[in-house]
């Protein structure tokens, strides 16, 4: 008889690692699989190479230039990325889909900003109106919050700011000169400038060593100062004897039972070719928001015509991102002429401006909930700013060495609400190279996303007066949407079984032994980032697998 | 996972830029400089032809005398030293929807300057080139017709700005703080505690 494991974990990035360190640790027998190869961090990470040290200087092959996102999908990490299976977009619509296929995930290379989601998130549909309510509290998902914050270490200050929790910080990252600045003119008309909560180590935390400040984050931390499944929980995950971790396992469909229930998963092995079946009692999805959603939509049976756990049709539904795009951008004269100084050292957001609109009743904007700003610049690795400067000559060479802590640029985190338009099907026709039906992507913009935007350049034009800025202006588009990695929403939680996938411990309604651990199960957009919250409610969801082990429920 | 000290990173950096730089035949300045500077002196790296994989050798020229009218040699190294038309050339060479935009602008140059000097561009005095360059590179210069030229200018100092920047000579000319490798402890405190609005500081660099 096959083998039948206690647990599938199906991806090792944030929330599949979480689930393999915790299920492993409680005794659980875990099996994992991975769509690519295990990442090493001396062989697939930056490892304190500089542009000049890189054949085509940090800007990569322009003969791949079109197979690549850019961000984290960079020349160094280019391999780790996901360029064979392709998906779709469905006309009128926009998507770009970034998927990091190396063990751990995108979350080798993220961007550590880990803002805990609070009350106003989770009771938006009370306050305004709009859409749902999440089915749990701040106060029920604090506690798992500190789990996290206490293993991973995150550095911030303590705030004050309901909207914005705060958590259990090491000291946070020093004041760059043009924070100062910035921060001046924020405070001028009462927005806020404050520490961001940056999942970085100021100081030595749980074995792994403080950040040494090389500014190389964004292709992989050689010392592991900041939180990566490579570094943290597949280790951690790995120590206990418990774990089983197969590389080059891309998931198909999830197998059903003769009761429907989750049997296992069919995986594609990419070095064979060959399609393997593995068994367990319970499988959890982590492969990333959109592939966990894909794999579920392609796991058709006679119980599931539409997809596993499909009996409420809203699976792939719901699907939101955040609308990246610049608010402003130019320069700050007070700086110019100033020595160079390492801003860009820690290569993070070190400050942001958190959602500070329509916090109270009534509402003050036009827009529905609110959205947050990161705020750059200062001395960066390339001076993207003198191709703003006209000419040519010596005097253009010693103005862009003038300018060079100068540069100030603002970034709007806005959530886009949920919409009808927006969503994830299977492609009818295209299938990748292993013959599996395809993802499609169906996404525009809404207006209210796009009011925020309108909103955060007036803001930012004002910030940059008062700080006696040049404003450059602001984009003229947005990102296209699935740049910022946020996106969440097509298996999302809730606690009636005909409108939600999931449940409030993210296994789901129809198929109690199936779990979602990723980004796919909040139900509404927030204006904080991710990452911090799949560790956390991942976490959740290991206590009620655990406990159900215990039960006996899963047999 | 703990205790990596900058020693072992230090190695691991080593390694890396070695076995990076072994994969960059033919690239001579841009090779040299990528390296470590030689203890004797910028001016003593060997002195090897480029052989351009993109350019015709006259086009290469051009593309030569354009980046070091860009970013001169002044008082600090400029584009020349920093081997910035190799690594155009090598860009060019593998980007299909690029190579005509660079054929065509080198093009347009040698026709503007045969128009009133009857030679190429590479082949008209310093003054002369900066002159044509001047109409497209400043709005208040700019006239009626050129718009092709413009569109080239900008794109061969677009690139011209890529390649210096990111060489280890375009590190030094901005201090650019990357040079260093890492920091004992967090170095991003503003120092300036007596004017954090930064209203009060005089420059000490032009």
């Amino acid at each position: 008889m096959a083998k039948v494991y206690d647990v599938i974990v199906v991806g090792t990035g944030a929330g599949g690692s979480t689930v393999m360190k915790t299920l492993c640790e409680a005794g659980l027998n875990v099996v994992a699989l991975n769509s690519g190869p295990r990442v090493i961090p001396s062989m697939h990470y930056g490892n304190h190479r500089r542009r000049f040290e890189l054949q085509y200087r940090g800007f990569g092959d322009p003969k791949t230039k079109n197979q690549r996102h850019g961000g984290c999908d960079s020349e160094i990490t280019t391999d780790l990325f996901e360029h064979e299976i392709r998906y779709t977009v469905a006309p009128g619509g926009q998507w770009v889909w970034t998927r990091c296929k190396g063990t751990g995930g995108k979350a080798n290379f993220w961007g550590r900003s880990s803002a805990r989601f609070g009350d106003i998130d989770f009771k938006g549909a009370s306050r305004d109106g709009h859409d749902v309510d999440w089915p749990i509290t701040s106060e029920e998902i604090s506690p798992y919050y500190s789990r996290i914050e206490r293993m991973v270490g995150v550095s911030s200050t303590v705030q004050n700011r309901p909207s914005n929790p705060d958590g259990d910080y090491l000291p946070a990252f020093g004041h760059r000169c043009m924070d100062w600045i910035v921060k001046s003119a924020c405070d001028e008309i009462g927005v806020p400038y404050l520490p961001d909560r940056i999942a970085q180590l100021t100081v030595d935390h749980n074995g792994h060593p403080a950040c040494h400040y090389c500014g190389g984050c964004r292709t992989g931390c050689d010392s592991g100062s900041f939180f990566s499944p490579t570094w943290y929980f597949i280790p951690a995950a790995e120590k206990t004897g418990k774990l089983e971790l197969r590389t080059d396992a891309h998931v198909k469909n999830v197998i059903v039972r003769e009761d429907g229930q989750a049997a296992g998963v069919s995986y594609i092995d990419r070095a064979t070719r060959k399609e393997v079946e593995v068994y367990a009692k319970v499988v959890v999805l982590a492969g990333s928001c959109c592939e966990t959603a894909k794999i579920m939509l392609n796991s058709k049976s006679r119980h599931w015509p539409t997809g596993i756990a499909n009996s409420s049709g809203q699976l792939g539904r719901n699907l939101v991102d955040h609308l990246y795009a610049s608010a402003a951008h130019g320069i700050l004269p007070r700086l110019a002429g100033q020595p160079s100084r390492p801003d860009n050292a820690s290569s993070s957001t070190v400050c942001w401006m958190p959602r500070w609109q329509n916090l109270k009743n009534p509402f003050e904007e036009e827009f529905i909930r609110g959205y947050s700003v990161y705020v750059g610049g200062g001395c960066q690795e390339y001076p993207s700013y003198a191709s703003h400067f006209e000419g040519f000559g010596s005097e253009y060479k010693r103005k862009i060495r003038k300018y060079y802590p100068t540069p100030v640029s603002f970034g709007i985190q806005a959530p886009s609400l949920v919409s009808e338009k927006n969503y994830i099907d299977i492609d009818p026709v295209v299938k990748d190279i292993f013959g599996i039906p395809v993802a499609r992507f169906h996404y525009q913009w809404g207006p209210n996303e796009l009011k925020m935007w309108e909103h955060a350049k007036e803001v930012c034009a004002d910030i940059l007066r008062r700080a006696d800025g040049e404003n450059w202006g602001a984009g003229a588009k947005p990102q296209p949407p699935g740049h910022s990695l946020h996106e969440t929403g097509p298996c999302r939680f809730g606690n009636d079984p005909k409108k939600f996938v999931t449940n409030r411990w993210s296994a789901c309604h129809d198929v109690p032994n199936l779990y979602v651990a990723d980004a796919s199960m909040f139900p509404t957009p927030t204006d904080k980032t991710t990452t911090i919250s799949i560790l956390a409610f991942a976490l959740r969801s290991c206590d009620h697998i655990i406990e159900g082990f215990r039960q006996g429920s899963f047999g | 996972m703990a205790g990596q000290g900058p020693e072992r990173r230090e190695i691991l950096r080593i390694l890396s830029l070695a076995s990076a730089a072994a994969e960059f035949p033919g690239l001579t300045k841009w090779a040299f400089a990528f390296d470590d500077p030689p203890k004797n002196g910028l001016a003593q790296g060997p002195k090897k032809t480029y052989k351009p994989q993109f350019f015709t050798t006259e086009e290469y020229e051009t593309a030569e005398i354009l980046c070091d009218l860009i970013i001169p040699s002044d008082e600090t190294p400029g584009a020349r030293e920093a081997g910035v038309s190799e690594f155009i050339d090598l860009m060019a060479s593998r980007d299909a929807e690029i190579q005509p935009k660079f054929r065509s602008g080198i093009s347009w140059l040698d026709a503007r300057s045969q128009a009133s000097r009857q030679k190429p561009f590479r082949a008209v005095s310093k003054e002369e080139q900066t002159g044509i360059l001047e109409h497209l590179a400043y709005r208040e210069k700019h006239r009626p017709g050129e718009e092709q030229g413009r569109a080239f200018f900008n794109l061969i100092r677009e690139y011209t700005l890529m390649g210096f920047y990111t060489s280890r000579i375009g590190f030094a000319e901005l201090d650019n703080p990357s040079l260093r490798q890492f920091y004992e402890k967090d170095p991003l405190g503003c120092t300036h505690v007596n004017d954090r609005e930064h209203k009060h500081l005089s420059p000490i660099r032009q």
